[in-house]
């Protein structure tokens, strides 16, 4: 579904990305994770191409994503995003927040959205606070809604980019929740995260990177079990400690 | 030193220092504001895209208009003006217009510079998450500036945008260097052919300071209850 | 286009037969620079004493700082002008009033003070702003130290709030440059005024504008430059975007 293939990317001079290569089948959840500053949060942006590479290429259901031909807003529009910092829209209600792109972009009408976001409300467990702001809500029920706005538009796959690193320990959980209900039902999902207990319940891959390498890609229980490279040993051990 | 004040004058003269003069500045300031602001969104938007040469040519305007003093800016139009009317008429000389669209042209092409400076300002601050929100969700470019980035700029930049229009109205007044008949303009008519300077400059000093002050403390009032709200 | 084009009026001689237009014009910028400096020493000593008394801990004295700024602050500028040159001189005692209307060179003086006052309201503002943008624990540790009040304005606050303000005070002085030209309505003879009788003369109007222009543009290039290199100097090391501390607490 999602291939990444030799991708190389630099600010300026500085090389951030270095001939990173995965794949990501249907219904696969993959978790990312590495020391900061090793490239995770950049490469996940490029697969949606809210991040430009510079080599490479990265394929999304067959569509090319660095190709300067592709309507970029049509496959970001098939890909949802969640946020380290939820981004809500805070000058818009919970419910314009989850029908604003199904109308603007999918150009559905607005009884149909508005019906499809209180039911993915209700299914994140937020189907009372439709008519508030964000700025009312908690970080969690936020992140929460966040994740519902990304559904909204039926996506083909999910990327989550550290979704619970902005939250108050007490309501890492909830979401936490959500995604591992998202993962049993088949979706698709990339998840860049710090959540190592997140990664054993749900994902069929880790991929660890450090210093803009995919340093290993292993399946969950060979990634926990026995790593091989010595980088990734060493960064279990110290996530592992907590 | 008071002695010879003739407050009758200002009484007499109000029906036509405020029914013609305050008129044409209230409607100039208005008018002027409205499309000084869309200008400058337009303006904002093109100095922070990537069009190649585009943001320059924007930026060079901007530049060049805050380079200038007003004066000079009003002058400048009220010559051009009539040119450029017989150049986009297609007629065979320069095309009379009247005082208050040549006025209008300029205060507003002026004034859309700073709001031009204000918008970029308001548009720079909104984090780049949100951006990236939008474009996540498959919003195109106009979309997402028109539903979510121009309406948070908006918002923030609202005292601001307000402070330069409370200016702008004070600024209308310079277009006495063209005999246009504002507020001042019809004060200093009426000083000057009835010999009594000080009455009618000591009143329009007094009602620019009463509107201005007024506008000013509103402002604050709404800046503190934004304030609140976030 | 009916206009004729004479880009060489600029060195054809003036109606008064000694200067040419462009020794006109330039005659009027050096109105101008005159006009703007003077204006300028005015507005920064009147500005920054107002800024430090609205910064005060005496109620009376930051209500009388608040009224200055506000006066000056909601007149327009053209009408300060009026009456300063028009006003003043019949409210003042008649022998006054009569040696104000007669001086020589009463558009110039008239100007100057206009113009320093009315911006020295605006300096003011930038003033309080620098100096309430500084942490309240600068203030704590001048007077601890044992400095008085004025002390520590003197060699605590007031250093640090010129270095944030260095940026809107250069934006000050320019416009005090620009602000110069509303003072050809009382008569100054500086370069907006030089340019447009330039105009009424030769009737080469958009080159006399266009030269008006290009010598506003010139003067602001050097100012910019000579803030950007004044900041430059008085930067204090390890300050980013002065009063940021580069390390972040």
């Amino acid at each position: 579904m999602i291939t990444i293939d030799n991708v190389s990317k630099w600010y300026g001079k500085i090389q951030v990305l270095k001939n990173c290569s995965a794949d990501v089948a249907k219904g696969e959840v993959v978790v990312v994770c590495g020391p900061s500053g090793s490239g995770k949060s950049t490469l996940i942006k490029c697969v949606n191409a809210l991040e430009p590479f510079q080599e490479g290429t990265i394929t999304v259901d067959g569509v090319s994503v660095g190709d300067p031909k592709t309507n970029l807003p049509k496959v970001r529009a098939r890909i949802g995003m969640v946020f380290q910092h939820f981004e809500l829209f805070p000058h818009i209600s919970v419910k314009r927040n989850l029908t604003l792109a199904q109308i603007k972009v999918l150009g559905r009408d607005p009884k149909s959205a508005a019906e499809k976001g209180m039911k993915l409300l209700e299914r994140v467990g937020l189907g009372a606070h439709a008519d508030k702001y964000p700025g009312q809500l908690s970080g969690g029920q936020q992140q929460r809604v966040a994740i519902a706005r990304a559904l909204a538009m039926d996506p083909i796959a999910m990327l989550f980019d550290e979704p619970t690193s902005a939250l108050d320990p007490e309501m890492i959980n909830e979401v936490l929740d959500v995604m591992v209900a998202l993962a049993k039902e088949g979706m698709t999902m990339i998840v860049v995260t710090h959540e190592m207990g997140f990664a054993r319940k749900v994902a069929n891959r880790v991929v660890f990177m450090d210093k803009g390498e995919i340093v290993e890609d292993a399946p969950t229980a060979e990634f926990f079990g026995k790593p091989r490279s010595e980088r990734a040993q060493l960064f279990l051990s110290k996530i592992l400690q907590h | 030193m008071f002695s010879n004040i003739d407050w009758n004058v200002i009484i007499r003269s109000l029906p036509y220092l405020f029914f013609d003069g305050m008129r044409f500045t209230i409607m100039l300031t208005l008018m002027a504001t409205a499309g000084g602001v869309v200008i400058g969104t337009l303006l904002a938007m093109a100095r922070l895209s990537n069009i190649p040469g585009l943001s320059h040519i924007a930026g060079a305007y901007v530049n060049l208009i805050r380079s200038m003093p007003l004066v000079l800016v009003i002058f400048w139009f009220y010559f051009l003006v009539p040119y450029i009317g017989q150049w986009l008429t297609g007629a065979s000389r320069p095309i009379q217009v009247g005082a208050f669209l040549s006025a209008l042209v300029t205060f507003t092409l002026f004034e859309a510079a700073y709001f031009c400076e204000i918008m970029r300002a308001g548009i720079q601050s909104i984090p780049r998450g949100q951006v990236q929100a939008a474009q996540a969700l498959g919003m195109s470019y106009w979309t997402g500036m028109a539903e979510i980035i121009l309406p948070q700029a908006f918002r923030n930049m609202l005292p601001v945008l307000l402070t330069q229009t409370i200016i702008l109205f004070q600024d209308t007044s310079l277009v006495y260097v063209i005999s246009v008949t504002d507020f001042l303009g019809a004060a200093s008519k009426i000083a000057q052919r009835d010999g009594r300077l000080v009455e009618m400059y000591l009143f329009a000093a007094i009602v620019y300071f009463v509107i201005s002050l007024a506008a000013s403390y509103a402002v604050r009032h709404l800046q503190n209850r934004i304030a609140i709200i976030r | 286009m009916n206009y004729n084009w004479n880009w060489g009026i600029f060195f054809q001689l003036s109606p008064d037969g000694t200067y040419t237009y462009l020794q006109l014009l330039l005659f009027g910028a050096g109105w101008t620079l005159a006009t703007a400096l003077l204006a300028w020493a005015i507005a920064l000593s009147v500005g920054t004493v107002i800024g430090m008394i609205r910064t005060s801990p005496i109620p009376w004295l930051v209500s009388l700082g608040n009224a200055y700024v506000e006066l000056f602050r909601n007149i327009p500028l053209l009408v300060q002008m009026f009456l300063w040159y028009f006003v003043l001189p019949e409210v003042m005692p008649q022998a006054i009033g009569d040696w104000l209307k007669q001086s020589s060179n009463a558009s110039f003086y008239n100007a100057v003070i206009c113009l320093g006052l009315y911006t020295s309201a605006r300096v003011a503002e930038q003033v309080k702003a620098g100096i309430l943008s500084l942490r309240s624990g600068q203030r704590m540790a001048g007077l601890a130290m044992g400095l008085t009040l004025p002390q520590t304005y003197r060699y605590v606050l007031l250093p640090m709030a010129f270095r944030i303000i260095l940026p809107p005070l250069s934006s000050e002085f320019l416009n005090i440059i620009k602000n110069s030209s509303v003072a050809l309505t009382i008569g100054l003879i500086e370069l907006t005024a030089a340019a447009r009788s330039m105009a009424e003369f030769s009737f080469q109007v958009f080159e006399a504008f266009t030269g008006a222009t290009v010598i506003y543009i010139i003067i602001n290039i050097v100012v910019v430059s000579g803030m950007r290199w004044l900041e430059r100097r008085v930067a204090v090391p390890g300050f980013i975007s002065m009063g940021q501390p580069a390390v972040a607490h």
